[in-house]
């Protein structure tokens, strides 16, 4: 006909909105990214007030529950994206598991099947996939809400339960699977253990170190690669400096083992923290373009914000030290007649007015405002949780010490961000001052927490956590004053950035994994509590990365998130939407026949009452791992995260020594925070026209 | 100029209520032909029959010479007619690079590890959408976070790349406002330059004209005419569409027969 118009326009001014998104705010829109946040939060929660919580005597028991919730939680979320509940997801479980038991018996009025092992595990797994598949032609044929469809499922799945085992064996037991032909066989695959006390390995915490350390250190360099803009030609000179300050940081590490003395050691910290700063620096020269100079301008309320903030932070060490110094029973005295309203009403009023201005600026339409305005509340959060959790020790002197030092430490911070974000609006050399004055007050805040409390949680973890963000803070003020952030797409190194942060998470996860698998001879001399990882985890991990790959990289990931998503327009688009909807369901009931197997093997008989009610935990965990409630939009992985919050809540509530019927309360709260959470997400990701 | 759609005489009966009748247009490669209407004119039974969704009840449809009988919107799709919905066109928490190939993946690998290529199919989506020139900076990004008029745009393009010969727009402009309104007309433009035949459905003129080559105006499931560009200033272009006085349309019929056009 004619020519092809102008191929690859000038940026189209249709594009204003479209501004590049950095680093943090793209990740922010990820599904699972609030899921990650308050993992660690809970996590960070319960480390402080549960001992167990630190060690891999808390930590296995917790993967071991969250394995078979995760499992289905991960399936569920498959078929929540795809825009479908299903509420008999918990009573197929149990279901799937008795009926391969009941396969295997062969005593009862009705003589039992008697099968062996190997015909019966097929077997049941073909009752799972007619079973998905009843529900799916159900919902799909009749339009029903699959809520009320599968609701008649779970009734019906309850009743055969128990009217089968009474039916069979006269008892609402059903056992026992190791009766059955091919146990041994199959006790490898669905119920093997791995107990950490039987396996030694004495290079285990040098192993956990470096791949602590070398995993985050990935890990900054993958979000310097996708943050700064790229030299045209790679400096040398930086690739050299770069490695010296990583040969200080590997000197730092050697003289702090080698050595037991203070001195040594601190000699060693500040080793370890000039190399730090110094490869930060050389890594930069070496590969990304500077920027010129700006000049040096603050504007007006700057400066007074950032005395106010050290102030604050300071009157906060002080008041902290001060009361533990003094006399205790003096203040305690001077607020004890009107202490339980002056606090509930100050906290309460501190925290609506941190919570409305941190909502009120992720509702503004600027996405790096919208940035800082979540970072805001999520932070507030963990804070306020701390604070919950000294209010409830308000009688002691300790309690109002916590609560003073918190309320004063965190106005100072919030105020010097205001103070940083302020400078940065004029120049980002004055930006960089700020910083380095909040890393400053870090390293004050960590010197304190670690000369003040006796724990030895405190005295090291805490104080190398706040002391190696203090190092950070530095290192990126110093990198962003002098470098140039990008603006723009860069695919070589977004794809570079992306697998470097894989790598370094990899190896993070490979150090926590040998810390937890193994053990050393000096903590069997110590007596620690015996720990084990059973194989339900390894499942968990598989069906995650398997759901995680169907979603992001096959057709059916693709068709599942469309018929979730806008199912006439993809049905227009000639995408089988009733099909993928119904293999759907039977993904998540061929997941509750993995369970059924799993929980059979573990337990080895089983209540005709197992799973029932369990179908709710699995919404719950696949919505705080950021899948919605109308479909369209989620992730597996988030959804196995999730699953991992709930665990710690039921691990951690009895670990804290806490009544365990406060369980479904937290369930609940954590479940609220989630949907405000996604919601927030869903606009960011639809906002339109 | 061929024709790649004629439709002869096209009637569509909803039990007793006749949605359709009588409904007689051509389609040709490279123009653009506008099908106008009021609310309830039977502008949506015209699209869905074009596009398989519904089927005709009396009179011919013919593609390309040949006559058919779309089964399903797949049908048609496979046969070449591509039509983008105004609400229907996209998943919008789906990113661009899926909504472009979504149910037409590009896999590589073979069963059961085949996987969507997701390197070929996001350059070939950004290029794709540059030939028609649309500048999508990152097609990874959601296609809510398009304005309305980039989301047609999208599905215009989806659509000229898996081989659309006829492309149907259900109005396009109806709920976007004067600048992404122009956006979705050029694009529409892009689609003409390219080959295709374009059906334009609308119930604003002001819209029509500019890109319409021929025009066809429904009224009460009856067409009152095609018109060609040259025949219909854009006045009476108008006139027709605003004017709902019995004797308007009287004289227009009238008109149309002296004119010696298709009635």
């Amino acid at each position: 006909m004619s020519d092809t118009p102008v191929a690859a326009a000038p940026v189209d001014v249709d594009d204003e909105r479209l501004a590049y998104r950095g680093v943090f705010q793209r990740l922010l829109v990820r599904p699972e990214i609030g899921a990650i946040i308050g993992a660690a939060a809970i996590w960070a929660f319960f480390w402080a007030v549960a001992t167990e919580f630190g060690k891999a005597g808390g930590i296995l028991p917790v993967l071991a529950v969250a394995s078979t919730l995760g499992i289905m939680a991960v399936a569920v979320s498959l078929l929540m994206i795809g825009g479908e509940f299903d509420l008999s997801s918990g009573a197929a479980t149990g279901t799937l598991g008795i009926v391969t038991i009941l396969l295997v018996k062969d005593v009862g009025e009705l003589g039992g099947a008697g099968l062996s092992l190997f015909i019966a595990i097929p077997l049941s797994l073909v009752v799972a996939l007619g079973l998905g598949w009843f529900n799916g032609t159900m919902v799909e044929r009749t339009g029903l809400p699959s809520f009320i469809v599968t609701l008649a499922t779970f009734f019906i799945l309850r009743g055969f339960k128990l009217g089968f085992s009474k039916l069979i064996i006269d008892n609402i037991t059903v056992g026992r699977i190791d009766e059955g032909h091919g146990y041994d066989f199959f006790v490898k695959i669905f119920g093997s253990t791995w107990v950490r006390n039987d396996h030694q390995f004495e290079a285990r915490d040098a192993v956990y170190t470096i791949g602590i350390l070398g995993g985050i250190a990935v890990l900054v360099v993958a979000v310097c690669e996708l943050n700064y803009l790229r030299k045209e030609r790679f400096n040398p000179a930086g690739l050299g400096i770069f490695l010296a300050g990583l040969a200080g940081i590997v000197a730092g590490i050697a003289v702090l083992h080698s050595t037991d003395g203070t001195g040594a050691n601190a000699a060693a910290g500040v080793i370890m923290a000039a190399s730090g700063i110094v490869a930060f620096i050389g890594l930069a020269s070496w590969r990304y373009a500077p920027q010129a100079l700006e000049a040096f301008s603050l504007p007006s309320g700057v400066p007074v914000k950032v005395a106010g903030g050290v102030g604050l932070v300071g009157a906060g060490l002080l008041s902290a030290w001060q009361l533990d110094v003094d006399s205790q029973e003096s203040v305690l005295d001077l607020v004890s007649g009107f202490r339980w309203p002056l606090v509930v009403v100050g906290g309460a009023f501190a925290g609506f007015v941190a919570v409305a201005r941190g909502v009120a600026k992720i509702s503004g339409p600027d996405t790096a405002e919208n940035a800082h305005g979540l970072f805001r509340v999520v932070t507030i959060s963990i804070a306020s949780a701390f604070s919950i959790y000294a209010f409830m020790f308000m009688t002691t002197e300790q309690g109002l010490r916590a609560i003073l030092f918190g309320l004063l430490i965190l106005a100072g911070f919030v105020v010097l961000g205001l103070a940083s974000t302020g400078a940065g609006r004029t120049s980002s050399t004055a930006k960089s001052i700020v910083q380095m004055v909040i890393a400053v007050s870090l390293v004050a805040l960590a010197f304190f927490i670690r000369g003040q409390s006796g724990t030895p949680k405190f005295r090291s973890e805490v104080f190398t956590i706040v002391l190696a963000l203090a190092i950070l803070m530095v290192g990126w003020a110093l990198t962003s004053a002098r470098f140039r952030t990008r603006s723009d797409i860069d695919g070589d190194a977004d794809k570079l950035g992306s697998r470097l942060a894989i790598g370094g998470l990899v190896a993070v996860f490979v150090g926590l994994a040998i810390k937890l698998l193994f053990t050393t001879d000096a903590e069997i001399a110590a007596g620690i509590p015996r720990a084990q990882l059973r194989v339900e985890f390894l499942w968990f991990v598989g069906v995650t990365a398997l759901a995680t790959f169907v979603l992001g990289r096959t057709k059916f990931g693709s068709w599942i998130f469309a018929v979730g998503g806008n199912k006439d327009a993809a049905r227009q688009i000639g995408v089988p939407a009733a099909r993928t909807k119904t293999q759907l369901f039977m993904i998540v009931s061929v997941a509750a026949w993995l369970v059924g197997l799993l929980l059979a093997f573990r337990l080895n008989t089983l209540q005709s009452g197992t799973g029932n009610g369990l179908e709710f935990e699995y919404i719950i965990a696949a919505v705080v791992g950021g899948t919605f409630l109308t479909g369209g939009y989620g992730s597996a992985f988030g959804a196995s995260i999730g699953a991992v919050i709930m665990a710690m809540s039921k691990q951690g509530i009895p670990a804290s020594r806490w009544n365990s019927d406060w369980r479904f309360a937290f369930l609940g709260a954590i479940l609220l925070a989630a949907v405000i959470a996604n919601n927030f997400i869903r606009t960011k990701a639809e906002a339109s026209r | 100029m061929s024709s790649l759609i004629e439709l002869d005489n096209i009637g569509k009966f909803y039990g007793n209520i006749i949605a359709l009748q009588g409904v007689t247009t051509e389609v040709h490669a490279g123009e653009v032909t506008c099908v106008l209407g009021d609310n309830g004119a039977g502008k949506s039974t015209f699209i869905k029959i074009l596009a398989g969704v519904h089927q005709h009840d009396e009179g011919e449809m013919k593609l390309d010479g040949e006559s058919v009988k779309f089964n399903s919107p797949r049908e048609a799709l496979d046969r070449g007619v591509a039509a983008v919905y105004q609400d229907l066109a996209m998943v919008p928490l789906m990113s661009v690079w899926r909504n472009f190939f979504l149910g037409a993946e590009p896999t590589k690998g073979t069963w059961p590890l085949r996987w969507v290529d997701k390197a070929k199919a996001k350059s070939v989506a950004k290029a794709e959408l540059a030939q028609m020139g649309i500048d999508i900076r990152d097609t990874e990004q959601p296609v809510g976070t398009l304005s309305g008029g980039e989301r047609q745009s999208v599905a215009i393009a989806r659509a000229v790349h898996f081989g659309a010969k006829v492309l149907i727009l259900d109005e396009p402009t109806s709920a976007l406002g004067v600048k992404q309104s122009g956006v979705v007309l050029k694009y529409t433009l892009a689609a003409r330059d390219r080959g295709l035949g374009v059906i334009f459905i609308t119930h604003n003129p002001h819209h029509a004209y500019p890109v319409g080559d021929r025009f066809m105006i429904l009224n009460r499931g009856k067409s009152m005419g095609n018109f060609a560009k040259a025949d219909l200033p854009r006045d009476e272009l108008v006139r027709m569409m605003a004017g709902g006085a019995e004797l308007d349309q009287l004289t227009h019929e009238l008109e149309s027969t002296a004119e010696g056009t298709d009635r």
